[in-house]
């Protein structure tokens, strides 16, 4: 909608307006592809109106091949950054995972913020609040394209045979921390090199809920909790129950959720030593 | 429920059907890319089919969704229906009755498929090209056309509105200007157009007044 908008006005422009400066439309810069789907040649900042007239020409064949990069008024921004994905299967995927990483933030952030609540009341005075650092506001991962980015590593890893005989395995309520794999947090700020790690890490110890060529390894991660973190609301926010895991969390950095508490406290696995090691990495 | 009645599966030979049925109980069970041809293959040629096609499309996308958390019928479908789209002049050059067909499809897909509950954003634009390609001067002559328009905008026009309104304003500039201008128009084409303006007029809706003007004498 707002392309064609935009086409709708440029064309008046470029007719309009011969003495035009040869400032580029910005909105021409941002865009990989034009209304046809082909890479845009590199152009320097020329002629304007050789642009003006691409513009107008690919607005032309616009009704035949839907650009990939339309920001709809319900999107906060384009909806599909990577102009390679002209299919509708691609759109509406892309679309989906943008709203629900979107879901996901709105629902992570109110979960903090009443457990942080909670937490408030129920720490005596001679206590630190500091003990347990919520994120909020600018400790937590907001920007989009990482989230979506950590999403999709995610459900790479969640649409495997492994994943579902693990959650078929191992109720949630019977996962123990440090041996069960555990979902990421996307929502934790991490280096990329920290966070691409940590689902490599993740991604292995899932393997051993492979089906049946690999019997030996299952019974040593029986034990291994995992979060769910695309139902956000399974997050376990326990450091008000946990005060000996919630003490030591506090000793790595502000910016840990007691999510992590049970990584970085209490795991004699050797896999899960390095995670405490990935915790201080700031984005 | 019987699934021949529920998704008017009975123009297909029982064959297919069988595997119709099993893709709604366990897509993950069979080849999902050949169920979505099947389908489209189906829609553009039996009108009857074309109308409610999206039902069984959403029981299967859904279905397989909860079973094994993957989209692999959606994306095919999709990814058929862009196909169709594409070549939706050719289309119609070759038969009107297949066109209406598309027409009628993939506006049926733009209603059950939703994701989120919003309808995709990748069918808007779409959808709007194909109701702006049936309001032109040359569609308009056609009644099987102008009827597949209004049809459609009875059924998804307050949707495809609040996605997307100024292509809904566009859509109504033609129809007005047919209405008012096309002096090729039959008196049913004419009354059709009519309708639909003070359909959309009323929010969407039609007064009981004119209601009765319009459907009093039709036969259901």
């Amino acid at each position: 909608m707002s392309c064609r908008h935009r086409n709708g006005r440029l064309n008046a422009k470029s007719s309009g307006d011969e003495n035009r400066n040869h400032v580029p439309s910005p909105w021409s810069q941002c865009r990989k592809r034009g209304a046809d789907g082909h890479l845009r040649a590199k152009r320097e900042t020329g002629s304007c109106n050789e642009k003006q007239h691409r513009r107008n020409e690919s607005a032309d064949r616009h009704s035949d091949i839907r650009h990939a990069n339309f920001t709809t008024p319900e999107s906060e921004g384009p909806v599909s950054r990577c102009g390679r994905q002209v299919d509708w299967g691609s759109q509406v995927e892309n679309d989906e995972l943008t709203r629900d990483v979107h879901r996901d933030m709105h629902r992570y952030r109110r979960r903090i913020l009443a457990a942080e609540f909670t937490q408030r009341e129920r720490m005596t005075s001679s206590e630190s609040s500091r003990e347990s650092p919520i994120p909020t506001g600018g400790e937590m991962e907001t920007d989009e394209a990482v989230l979506l980015r950590r999403q999709k590593q995610i459900n790479y890893g969640k649409n495997t045979l492994a994943y579902d005989r693990y959650m078929k395995e191992v109720p949630k309520h019977l996962r123990q921390s440090g041996l069960h794999p555990k979902t990421p947090n996307k929502f934790k700020k991490y280096s990329r090199r920290s966070w691409d790690q940590q689902i490599k890490l993740w991604k292995v110890k899932l393997h051993a809920w492979d089906p049946p060529t690999l019997e030996g390894q299952e019974k040593d991660l029986n034990d291994i909790e995992e979060l769910e973190l695309d139902d956000v609301m399974d997050i376990e926010l326990d450091f008000p129950t946990l005060p000996d895991s919630q003490s030591r969390s506090a000793c790595t950095t502000r910016s840990i959720t007691s999510l992590e508490d049970d990584d970085c406290s209490s795991t004699p696995n050797k896999v899960m030593k390095t995670e405490p090691s990935l915790e201080p990495h700031t984005a | 429920m019987d699934p021949k009645e529920d998704y008017r599966i009975q123009s297909f030979d029982p064959e297919t059907q069988a595997l119709l049925k099993t893709a709604l109980k366990e897509p993950g069970s069979v080849n999902l890319e050949k169920v979505s041809n099947i389908i489209v293959d189906q829609s553009l040629k039996d009108q009857v089919f074309s109308k409610e096609a999206g039902r069984i499309c959403y029981t299967i996308v859904q279905t397989e969704a909860k079973q094994s958390n993957g989209n692999v019928f959606r994306r095919c479908l999709l990814n058929r229906l862009q196909q169709e789209f594409m070549v939706r002049e050719e289309t119609r050059a070759r038969s009107v009755q297949e066109w209406v067909c598309f027409v009628t499809f993939i506006c049926n897909i733009f209603d059950y498929l939703k994701v989120n509950n919003r309808p995709m954003v990748a069918l808007v634009h779409p959808v709007y090209d194909c109701l702006l390609r049936l309001a032109q001067p040359d569609a308009l002559m056609s009644e099987e056309e102008v009827d597949c328009l209004v049809l459609q905008l009875h059924r998804i026009g307050d949707q495809l509105e609040k996605v997307n309104s100024p292509r809904m304003d566009e859509l109504f500039f033609l129809l007005r200007d047919g209405f008012l201008l096309h002096k090729g128009l039959s008196s049913m084409a004419h009354l059709l157009l009519l309708e639909v303006l003070e359909f959309r007029a009323g929010g969407w809706r039609l007064s009981s007044t004119a209601h009765n003007y319009y459907y009093s004498e039709l036969a259901d």
